[in-house]
């Protein structure tokens, strides 16, 4: 394996934020990481240190083995797909089709008309009628077809609705598997991609929490239900990531446990289950004060 | 390891176009919208040009035919062009604002987008001259549309021949384009206030330059340069502030970073 990209100590700051504070990671050439965090926790910013869009504070970034800033040869391998991305005024989706050959040379015209069919793009109307989610299409379309050998989506699909996302996943995961590429996906549904991702990349407040194998990551995590007496007396001494408790009830979410502490809990009478990624993503990521114990349910934020 | 080596940089002349391609997508990529560029302005030009045949007309049927003369005189100072120099402004500016962020996310360097851009506004401003030349060689022939109208041979266009008003015109155009890619360009890198910290340096500066020659009491001597100066001359000098704009904006819009 090699890595196509590498980022070492990557800092951002805009005025007294630090956007990103010293990334250092590496991304492993034809897989699909997930770059997994709250909003403002510095997703954007990170995929546009990478693209050579902002320029790093401090710190350095490597795309094939050299800076991508001002670099012809590395940007001409780089296809960057963000929500928020801005279409010049009185574009029409046939006019980004028309330019994009131009600029991505493994560009598949026939998986594009495809891809349009699918979507339901118009493409003789102005961007700025378009609806959000068809907005967004046209960036997946163009992210898709283009087969850039690196390719990052920032939240490609504000607005698509469940069909159409799963229309992404899809044609994602067959393309890649006739086409790898490297691709770094960012994005908040995590449970919705959590079977596309290989390697997992959590970002918090700017700082990297989590890089991991997303089949490691999975297995890192455990909820223990059962008694609140007998969780309790469970959990001391162990990494509880998250306690929740209703009445005489409790879970508690611990760090992974071994053969031996799985018989222990099974002893107490205590239930093991496993934690989806979105769950694990919500303990880690969410500020001990932010948890109430007495919530019932996972408290997912979105702001 | 082979694959890798595919897609190294080093090894990617064969399967990737050159700066020079690159160059020219960008270019390209401002004309993809033909509307923006040409239609409008078409449209618009002609419009103009028949609401002044109309007032022509009316006018030329309500004077006195030894009088024709001197309406002839007054229409020359017709200002029914400058419409078409805003525009260009415009479109130089919505050129670097809309179509930079865009175009990096095309994987395209600020040096490749900026020599793209120049090249596009260059190009647009020989077509433009073309047709505005065009347009005054006819508004010659006819004696202006057959009224005495002035659109195209105004004043503001000291030429006589069709190749002045080729490089009067080209000269106007190439200012705006390039003035409004300055402003875009510094826009672009430090917003609304790198804005106006820029036409107060402008102020200053040109604030500056009258109060020195004021100061030393050189204001004979300019006047009598300038007067000196052939029409043509004084289009000409306009060159220095449009190549002064054109190497600014791409120096400022080299560290530009998109918006948002």
């Amino acid at each position: 394996m090699t890595a196509v990209i590498e980022a070492s100590g990557l800092t951002k700051r805009f005025g007294s934020m630090t956007a990103v504070d010293s990334a250092s990671f590496s991304i492993e050439q034809n897989t699909i990481t997930g770059l997994l965090g709250r909003n403002g926790a510095g997703k954007t910013t990170l995929m546009q240190l990478l693209t050579a869009q902002q320029f790093a504070t401090s710190g350095s970034v490597e795309i094939l083995g050299a800076s991508p800033v001002e670099n012809a040869p590395v940007l001409q391998q780089v296809c960057f797909i963000k929500e928020s991305q801005k279409y010049p005024d009185d574009f029409q989706p046939r006019h980004v089709f028309a330019s994009a050959p131009w600029f991505f040379p493994n560009w598949d015209a026939d998986f594009a008309e495809r891809l349009i069919a699918d979507f339901r793009v118009p493409l003789r109307r102005r961007m700025k009628k378009l609806s959000r989610g068809q907005v967004s299409s046209v960036g997946v379309i163009v992210g898709l077809a283009a087969r850039a050998p690196i390719t990052f989506f920032d939240e490609p699909y504000l607005g698509l609705d469940a069909v159409a996302r799963q229309v992404f996943y899809d044609r994602l995961l067959e393309d890649y598997a006739e086409h790898p590429r490297t691709v770094l996906l960012s994005t908040h549904l995590i449970d919705e991609v959590s079977n596309l991702l290989e390697h997992v990349l959590v970002i918090d407040d700017g700082r990297i929490i989590v890089d991991e194998d997303a089949e490691t990551l999975r297995g890192r995590a455990t909820t223990v239900a059962g008694a609140a007496s007998a969780v309790e007396r469970f959990t001391i001494g162990r990494d509880v990531l998250h306690t929740e408790r209703l009445g005489g009830l409790a879970t508690a979410t611990v760090s992974t446990l071994s053969e031996r502490d799985r018989q222990e809990a099974a002893d107490h009478g205590l239930e093991l289950a496993p934690v989806s990624l979105q769950q694990l993503i919500i303990r880690l990521t969410t500020n001990p004060a932010e948890s109430t114990p007495l919530a019932t349910t996972g408290s997912e934020k979105r702001s | 390891m082979t694959s890798s080596t595919v897609l190294s940089p080093s090894a990617t002349s064969g399967g990737y176009p050159g700066g020079g391609a690159r160059v020219l997508s960008i270019a390209r990529l401002h004309f993809v919208n033909k509307s923006t560029v040409f239609t409008v302005p078409a449209l618009i030009l002609t419009g103009i040009l028949v609401v002044n045949l109309i007032i022509w007309a009316i006018i030329f049927n309500s004077v006195a035919v030894e009088d024709r003369a001197d309406v002839g005189e007054g229409l020359q100072w017709s200002g029914s062009t400058f419409y078409i120099f805003v525009y260009t402004f415009v479109i130089a500016v919505q050129a670097i604002n809309v179509t930079f962020p865009f175009a990096l996310g095309y994987g395209v360097t600020r040096k490749h987008f900026a020599l793209g851009t120049a090249l596009a506004l260059l190009g647009l401003a020989a077509v433009y001259s073309i047709t505005l030349t065009l347009a005054a060689m006819i508004e010659t022939w006819t004696g202006g549309w057959g009224f005495g109208g002035k659109m195209f041979t105004a004043i503001y266009f000291p030429a006589n021949t069709w190749y002045e008003y080729l490089f009067v015109y080209f000269a106007y155009f190439a200012l705006f384009f390039f003035t409004g890619s300055f402003f875009a360009a510094i826009y672009s890198r430090w917003r609304i206030y790198g804005l106006l910290l820029s036409f107060l340096g402008l102020a200053i500066l040109i604030i500056a330059t009258l109060a020195i020659i004021g100061a030393t009491n050189a204001w004979g001597e300019v006047f009598a340069y300038l007067g000196a100066l052939a029409p043509l001359g004084f289009v000409a000098w306009s060159f220095v502030p449009t190549a002064i704009a054109a190497l600014a904006a791409f120096a400022v819009i080299r560290r530009a970073t998109p918006k948002g």
